[in-house]
């Protein structure tokens, strides 16, 4: 048995990630911070076209799932993984890229992308709602890590829908496998990007690179890296075929995800140097980016904690 | 509207090509969709569209029965693809090449197009379209930068180095086109998984009324006898400034006829 991505699974990932390449450039989720973008949604319609955002009704996890990944490589600053992951299966009507679903698991019902968003998927005593354009009050714009992420507080007066306990439970796995799977392409964007640098820039006559304390910290990045990446890929093949393990599954790879994001981050910005701190440099968009994601459906420890309570 | 594209499966162009002990490009492992072919199979696609029926063929010819960078054009839209893949055609130059793609051709029933890249990213001869014209006796189009169709007619924009000349020939036809043609669609989700079940015809030499002895290195009618790495790029030419130097500009420019 040849137990892989199948030809048609990477030919998805594939065409996502020639499509984000050419679309999504840092440049255009630098412009998503301030907002002033020419074409501010032309990569959303684009993943539209391109099946992303309904696969899900169609396809199941793990037919997405690299997918995914790449759009956390390219930092799309769109609500790919609430809409795409979270929402669809729960409001199959929307595919077509025309109306855009932001959700959260955020107590305070702090969702991102809330500028961009026309239904917003709320948890309300532990169960997910359906607050869609006319239920909503106010959006309190906040202060974001991830400028890009647009991050608003949703002050609604009227719920359209409630789901169930199964159905907020499922969506929040989907949130929290796609944001890890988003997590996985942004410490591997992180990673290409530091390695780059560190084989370009000299110090004492040769490129840093050539050092090996520089090479220890690419090692640690890489390894974080290559031990929660098939976490992930398990994770998305458990739920595609209904294992009941699969929700443990998906915690250790949104845990794993994280931290690996998290330490890459840490190892990126050590090994540019200065250049990493500065605003007009590109690493900080990833960077924050995966803070946020890091902390997004579910932090590390609480994922480890689920496991912890699945196993003892 | 029935159009033929030649769509070339050729090694990952981000990767460093190697040669074979034969000074052949070696072409062993996963071969993708020449990026040039992707503008003719758009291409193709609109105009099938436009025409409001018909459908796009791909025809290429591949080593060890290769349909990675078929798929990905059939994933774009393309309805079917032959495929030529044989032994014996190792070692074919651009004019055995260009006799198997017109069998091809003749194969794949009423055509009313073939559409073709300018050259292939990996092999450079741009010399194959004109050859399949030939051998097909039906008119040869080249470098069309905008193509339309209609009253049984191709009408092209020739791109020329001043800007673009208008060609027009009755049908069937042979069209070359540049880059800059089109905008290639990338590949959707649903066209992925129907080019999983897409039929390819794949055919040996025999099957299209050719013999071994016509293609590959029995046929060709060039030999490699060497390979060399490109020289070094000379030294330019430093002139100093003595207060006479934009003289020596503007005749070097001259030269160059720039200005």
């Amino acid at each position: 048995m040849r137990f892989a991505f199948t030809d048609e699974q990477l030919a998805f990932r594939d065409a996502a990630r020639d499509l984000l390449a050419r679309e999504c450039p840092p440049s255009y989720v630098r412009s998503a911070w301030t907002g002033d973008g020419v074409d501010a949604r032309k990569v959303w319609f684009a993943l539209a076209e391109m099946g992303v955002l309904g696969a899900l009704l169609e396809a199941s996890a793990v037919d997405v799932i690299l997918v995914i990944e790449e759009t956390g490589y390219a930092a799309v600053p769109e609500p790919v993984v609430e809409h795409a992951m979270v929402g669809v299966p729960l409001l199959p009507d929307i595919i077509d890229g025309q109306h855009t679903i932001t959700a959260s698991d955020d107590p305070k019902c702090v969702v991102p992308f809330a500028d961009r968003a026309d239904r917003f998927l709320l948890l309300v005593d532990k169960r997910l709602v359906l607050v869609g354009q006319q239920g909503v009050v106010a959006l309190d714009n906040l202060e974001s890590v991830d400028g890009a992420r647009r991050s608003a507080i949703v002050d609604y007066s009227r719920v359209e829908t409630q789901f169930s306990e199964r159905e907020t439970t499922q969506a929040f796995d989907r949130g929290a496998l796609g944001t890890a799977a988003q997590l996985i392409g942004l410490t591997r964007r992180m990673l290409d990007m530091t390695v780059e640098y560190v084989k370009e820039r000299q110090q004492f006559g040769v490129p840093i690179g050539s050092f090996q304390a520089v090479k220890h910290h690419l090692a640690d990045a890489r390894i974080a890296l290559e031990f929660a990446r098939p976490l992930v890929y398990r994770a998305a093949w458990t739920m595609s075929e209904g294992d009941p393990d699969a929700s443990v599954h998906v915690s250790m790879a949104k845990a794993m995800a994280g931290n690996a994001a998290l330490l890459t981050a840490r190892k990126a910005l050590q090994c540019h140097g200065a250049i990493g701190y500065s605003y007009e440099y590109d690493l900080h968009l990833f960077m924050k980016r995966a803070w946020a994601l890091a902390a997004a459906w579910g932090d590390a420890a609480f994922h480890r904690a689920s496991v912890g309570r699945a196993i003892l | 509207m029935n159009i033929a594209v030649f769509v070339k499966q050729i090694p990952d162009p981000a990767l460093p090509g190697e040669l074979d002990a034969d000074h052949t490009l070696k072409r062993e492992g996963k071969l993708v969709l020449d990026e040039s072919d992707s503008y003719g199979v758009e291409m193709a696609l609109q105009l099938v569209d436009k025409a409001g029926g018909g459908e796009v063929t791909l025809v290429s010819m591949a080593p060890n029965n290769e349909v990675s960078g078929l798929r990905t054009a059939l994933a774009m839209g393309a309805a079917k693809a032959i495929l030529i893949s044989d032994d014996a055609l190792a070692g074919s130059d651009a004019l055995s090449t260009a006799k198997v793609l017109a069998k091809a051709v003749e194969r794949a029933g009423e055509v009313d197009l073939v559409m073709a890249a300018t050259e292939s990213t990996d092999g450079y001869t741009g010399t194959t379209p004109a050859q399949v014209a030939e051998l097909l006796g039906w008119p040869s189009l080249t470098f069309a930068k905008h193509v339309e169709i209609g009253d049984g007619k191709v009408t092209i924009q020739r791109q020329t180095e001043a800007g673009y000349d208008v060609v027009e020939s009755s049908l069937p036809a042979v069209v070359s086109v540049t880059a800059g043609v089109v905008e290639p669609r990338y590949p959707s989700f649903k066209g992925i998984m129907a080019a999983k079940n897409k039929p390819v015809d794949e055919v040996k030499v025999t099957d299209l009324g050719l013999t071994a002895e016509q293609v590959g290195w029995a046929g060709a009618r060039q030999q490699i006898t060497n390979v060399e790495a490109a020289p070094a790029r000379a030294a330019g030419e430093k002139i100093e400034d003595d207060g006479a130097a934009h003289e020596q500009v503007v005749a070097f420019l001259e030269k160059l006829k720039v200005i």
